[in-house]
Order: structure tokens, then sequence, then C-alpha cells
């Protein structure tokens, strides 16, 4: 078999099995490896997050699970609390499956907005019931066996 | 230089396998568990390449989801549990599976490690390997629901190819491998059903109908 069939047989069964996609995903996973690759990209990691929502609306489908979340993660991470609120929001009215976290990182959100700090990196100590945070951090005992 | 050929035709042979209906597992308890939502927490690395766990998280959320289920913001959920002191995925791996998803409202947690993630310079070609285990338990019993083991094996020049074959082939002329093209091609085959994979979530119209008939 010549090299451009035997491509050519490869796509089509690539073709063959790949699936439609449900969602509209923008390249979501190209924005998560892109803001793990250069963290210190904040604000491009947050523009890039938006583009996907912003994208997923326009063709009229449903925004994919934890993008609302995701972006109002990063931007309670750029300070802006209030904004963060309202996509926590979108995302627990998405997905039911949410609420608990979402509940959770409203109230967070809305504390450090009522707080007004400017403190960078927001420290979510009030997400674990108090009763449950001991025995959770008893049960992981293998500290440092990482390769 | 012939030794990788076995390696290469087992790795179509699997590419292949994965498109029809292979290793039938037992699916009674993922079920009776039948959940809805999936925690897919930070990912243990048993590599050298410090960079390998978070550059393959980023791959992860998509395949779930699309098999209908709603997947925790995985770097929302990452930060979170640093805050909570579960900072090493080791540590977050060892943690009790109901106490997991009782923190996030999950279902599920998957658990994912990487095995291998590596480029082997050859004389005259580079022979990239992935490899990755996965474990989703349940959030209520913290059983074991479901479990794979995916290997992908690529040797540009040796055979195998095809379109992932052009981009990692693409990839390896700057130096350095693309593993990404491979680990999302692992996913892929990992999560399809019928096949290895997961029957539709609730997000599927398939839901609870593809895994009665089975």
């Amino acid at each position: 078999m010549t090299r451009p069939t035997l491509i050519a047989a490869a796509a089509l069964l690539t073709l063959g099995c790949a699936p439609q996609t449900k969602y509209t995903w923008g390249g979501y996973d190209e924005v998560l490896y892109a803001h793990y690759k250069a963290p210190q990209d904040h604000k491009a990691f947050v523009d890039a997050l938006k583009t996907v929502i912003v994208q997923s609306e326009a063709h009229g489908n449903a925004v994919p699970p934890g993008c609302y979340a995701e972006y109002g993660y990063a931007l309670l991470e750029e300070g802006q609390s209030a904004d963060a609120v309202v996509f926590f929001g979108k995302e627990r009215d998405k997905w039911p499956e949410s609420r608990a976290l979402m509940d959770k990182m409203v109230t967070y959100a809305q504390g450090k907005s009522n707080a007004h700090t400017v403190s960078q990196k927001p420290v979510p100590q009030d997400i674990v019931p108090s009763s449950g945070a001991q025995p959770l951090r008893a049960a992981t005992a293998s500290e440092g066996k990482t390769p | 230089m012939n030794r990788s050929l076995p390696i290469v035709a087992a790795t179509v042979a699997f590419m292949l396998a994965a498109c029809a209906t292979t290793q039938r597992k037992s699916y009674a308890k993922l079920q009776a568990a039948h959940p809805r939502s999936i925690l897919i927490v930070p990912v243990v690395n048993n590599t050298v390449d410090v960079d390998a766990p978070d550059y393959f998280l980023s791959t992860l959320p998509i395949p779930v989801a699309e098999r209908g289920y709603y997947v925790f913001p995985v770097n929302l959920v990452g930060h979170v549990m640093e805050n909570e002191g579960l900072s090493d995925a080791a540590m977050v791996h060892s943690a009790d599976a109901t106490r997991l998803c009782a923190l996030f409202g999950a279902d599920a947690v998957l658990f994912v490690t990487i095995e291998r993630w590596d480029a082997k310079y050859m004389v005259i070609t580079t022979q990239v390997t992935v490899e990755f285990s996965y474990a989703l338990k349940d959030g209520k019993t913290g059983e074991t629901l479901w479990v794979h083991h995916a290997s992908m094996v690529y040797a540009p020049g040796s055979g195998g190819g095809g379109l992932i074959g052009a981009v990692v082939n693409a990839a390896l002329t700057k130096a350095a491998p693309n593993y990404m093209p491979l680990a999302r091609q692992a996913n892929a085959n990992t999560f399809a059903y019928p096949g290895p994979g997961l029957p539709a979530g609730p997000y599927l119209p398939e839901w609870q109908k593809d895994i009665a008939a089975q």
C-alpha cells in the first residue's frame, strides 16, 4: 500500500469511530493546558475562558460543565469577586450537580467582596465544614512519597 | 530497530480494537451507583516528567463530560484542594473517596495515574510512550466502580502513524516530542462505550439504556 493510501485509510478509520462532540468546547483543553504551561499569564487565561463561554453561547449550545465555574474562579483570582459570584451562580443554575460546591464558592467570594481585601490568592478556608476537615487530613498519611 | 515492530503492531491493534467492542467488564456496580457527576482530582505522576500531571489533567474533562456526566472544574478543584492542605496528588489519591466526594458534592471520583510519559531517542527514530491507569470510585460507598489501563506508543517511520502520527511527528522536529495527541487518543479509547469506557451519563439520551442493553 502506498503511503497516501495508508494515510487516507487511517483518516477514514478515525472518522469512522470519532463521535460528534456533544458540546462546543472552543479549545477548553488547550486553554487549561496553556494555563498550566504558563500560569503567570493569568490575564490570558481569563480572556481565553471568556472566549470559550462566548463561543459556546453563540452556537446556542449549553456552556459545557465546569466552564462558568472555572471562569468565575479565574475572575476571583483577579480580585473581581462580584463578577465571580455571577458566574458561580450561572454554573449552579445550569448544572444542579454543582450546587453544593457553587454555594460554598458564592459564600466565599461574597465574603471576600465584603472584606475589600486585596489579597492575590484566595484561601477558601470555609470550604469544608470544620467537622470534616480533620478526619480527611488524618486519612492521608502518604506525604513525601512522590517520585 | 525491528524490536519496536511488535510494539507498534500491538498499538495499532489496540487502536483498532478501541473502535470495536472489546474487553468485557462488569458494569454492575457502576450501573447500581449511576453517578451523575464526576470529580476529577489531580493526577499522580509515576514518571520523571514534572509537567506531565498538569498537562495530562487538561485533557481529562472533555472526554468525561462528552460521556454525559457533570465534570467538576479541574483547575478550581485543584486550588481548593491545595487550600485544604491536599497539595500533593498522592495524598489526594490516598484519601477516602467518600470524603473527597463529600467535600465537593460529587457522586464519584476519578483517580488517574501516569505510569509512563517518555521519549526514547533511538538512532533513526524517537519512540514516544504514554501509559495511564484510571479508577472511578463511588462517592457513597468508596467502592471501585470502573478501572482501565491504557498505553499508547508512537514511533515515527516504523509504519505506525495516521493522523496522530503526523501530529507527533511534526512536533518531533522541534526537538521535544508533543505528548498531547497521544494522551488525548489514550483518553478517547479509554472512555469509549461500547468499549472499555464509561456508559452514558445523565446528559446523554442513552443514559441507563446502553448499559441495560449489554
